[in-house]
Order: C-alpha cells, then sequence, then structure tokens
C-alpha cells in the first residue's frame, strides 16, 4: 500500500510539473486557453495564465520531493483539479468547441477526453489524500 | 490561536497551503516581467487585439473571417468561408456580415500582408459601427494563410 501511494505520488507530481511547465513556458497561450471557456474577465486573464503553471510546478515538486509540504501540495493540487473539472464540464454543457488548455498547446485533444482524464485524476489525488490521512494520524509511521 | 490549539495538524496544513500559495507568486511575477511570451495585461479587452494564424484557428465557434482586401482579390481566392468587406464597396457588402454574425461570435479581419492597414480599419470600423468586440487582426494577413497552406 505505501509503495502504491509513492509510486502514485511521484507520477501525479511528475504530470503536474509537466502541465505547469509547458503552460509556463506560452502564457500568453494559456491566458487564451483561459479565455475561451468565457468564465472570467479579460483583467483576471494574465494574472491566472502567470500564476497558475507555477503553483502546479511547485505542488508537483512538493509531491516528488515527498518533504512536509507534501500533503498541503496534494489539497491544492486536488482543489485546483475539482476547479478545473468543472470549467470543462461548464464547457460541454454550453458545447464550446475549445481545446482544455491544460496541457499548453500540447494539448489538442477534446474536451471530452479531457473531463474523463480529470476524473481519473481527481480519484488518483482523492485515494492518496486519503492515504496520507491515515499516515498522518498519530501513532502512524511517516509524515515527512 | 484558540483554534490553533483546539485543531494544530489543521493550522498547519493551511499555513503551508498558504505558503505555497505566496511561493508561486514570485516566478509568476519574474514571469511578468521577463517572459517573453506574456499575456498582454489590462483592466479591459481591447476592441480590437491583434491574433497569429495559428491562434485564429484555435479560436472557439462561430468565428466570421473578414476578407478586407480589395473586392478583385477576394474573387480570385479568399480564406474558405471569408465575408468580403472591402471598404470601397462598405455599405452593400455590411449586410452580409450583419446577417453572419451573432452574438459571441469572433471576428477575424485580414488584408494582404502584415504591413497593409485595411484590416485594422475593417476592424476598428466594425467595432465603432457595430458596437460589437471580439474583432481579431490576423497577423501577417492573407500571405499568413497562404504560407500555413504550403504543404
Amino acid at each position: 500500500m505505501n509503495m502504491l501511494a509513492r509510486v502514485l505520488r511521484i507520477f501525479l507530481g511528475a504530470l503536474f510539473v509537466v502541465a505547469g511547465v509547458l503552460k509556463a513556458l506560452d502564457p500568453a497561450n494559456f491566458a487564451a486557453d483561459i479565455d475561451h471557456y468565457r468564465l472570467l474577465p479579460y483583467f483576471a486573464l494574465a494574472p491566472l495564465a502567470l500564476y497558475l503553471p507555477w503553483l502546479e510546478i511547485i505542488c508537483g515538486l512538493a509531491m516528488i520531493a515527498s518533504c512536509h509540504f507534501r500533503r498541503s501540495a496534494l489539497i491544492l493540487l486536488l482543489a485546483m483539479t475539482v476547479i478545473f473539472t468543472g470549467a470543462v464540464v461548464s464547457a460541454l454543457l454550453r458545447h464550446l468547441d475549445i481545446t482544455c488548455g491544460c496541457f499548453g498547446a500540447a494539448s489538442a485533444l477534446p474536451l471530452s477526453f479531457a473531463l474523463a482524464r480529470n476524473i481519473v485524476l481527481l480519484l488518483m489525488l482523492g485515494w492518496l489524500l486519503r492515504s496520507e490521512g491515515r499516515r498522518a494520524k498519530p501513532g502512524a509511521p511517516g509524515g515527512g | 490561536m484558540m483554534h490553533d490549539e483546539a485543531n494544530p495538524a489543521g493550522m498547519k496544513t493551511f499555513r503551508q497551503i498558504a505558503l505555497l500559495m505566496v511561493l508561486a507568486v514570485v516566478p509568476a511575477l519574474l514571469a511578468a516581467w521577463i517572459h517573453p511570451k506574456r499575456p498582454a495585461w489590462g483592466w479591459r479587452r481591447p476592441a480590437v487585439a491583434e491574433i497569429t494564424l495559428a491562434d485564429a484557428q484555435r479560436l472557439p465557434s462561430p468565428v466570421i473571417w473578414v476578407d478586407a482586401r480589395r473586392e478583385e482579390e477576394y474573387r480570385q481566392r479568399h480564406v474558405p468561408g471569408a465575408i468580403s468587406l472591402d471598404q470601397s464597396h462598405w455599405e452593400e457588402s455590411l449586410p452580409n456580415f450583419v446577417q453572419a454574425w451573432q452574438p459571441g461570435t469572433s471576428v477575424v479581419v485580414y488584408c494582404n500582408s502584415q504591413e497593409c492597414d485595411a484590416s485594422h480599419e475593417v476592424a476598428l470600423r466594425l467595432h465603432r459601427e457595430l458596437q460589437i468586440d471580439g474583432i481579431y487582426v490576423l497577423q501577417g494577413g492573407w500571405n499568413a494563410w497562404l504560407g500555413a497552406q504550403k504543404p
């Protein structure tokens, strides 16, 4: 169980680092991707496009490094994935013909695929958070 | 403080989350300052913005392409589905555009190349006369489009 949690934590951490780096390489493109969802006012696009990729990278690194921050990083990544999934669902409900923008310019896959992937990600993040929670309980080994 | 004592683990997690969020601000600010591909800042969306061909092709539908070149050039060849808005035949051409446009539509205007002004003029005129937003001017114009068609 511990081994599986460790492998999953490193895999998810690396996935979010890659996703963050791809978006951080071209924040103007990411701002356009966020804009395509038609959910946010114009003034919010640039700050979010500059900030979110770095939050993903830092949280991903914290997960990989297995430092004291890994549970907090996991909670942040879970919260971000919930918000991203909500945006994808809203775009699907409005029949927007857009790409998800989840992996920068490399994400040309349809929204329905992004939704399925996000649901799998949410399940993995949720399971990992539960497993981390058990480890963090008093008397349990681990926690850093 | 009472809460801190009541749930120290929760407060620790909360502090760590706050710290991670603050940490991400540092590279984000640096990127806003020096990144060559940093996004444009502003409170309000510019009435007319330039757009690359790659970005224009990724705009969510519906999108109307507007050919701002001379009508003869449009008749020879144009972007598939484009509407001609030659300024010298403005009154006759505008109804075609109005008929095609609906709320939420993005408009991409092009003229011959990066050097021509017709696309900017037509884009601004559309914004001014019809009070619509979401109008883009294609960087590189028709030449950029043609260049992308080559194998």
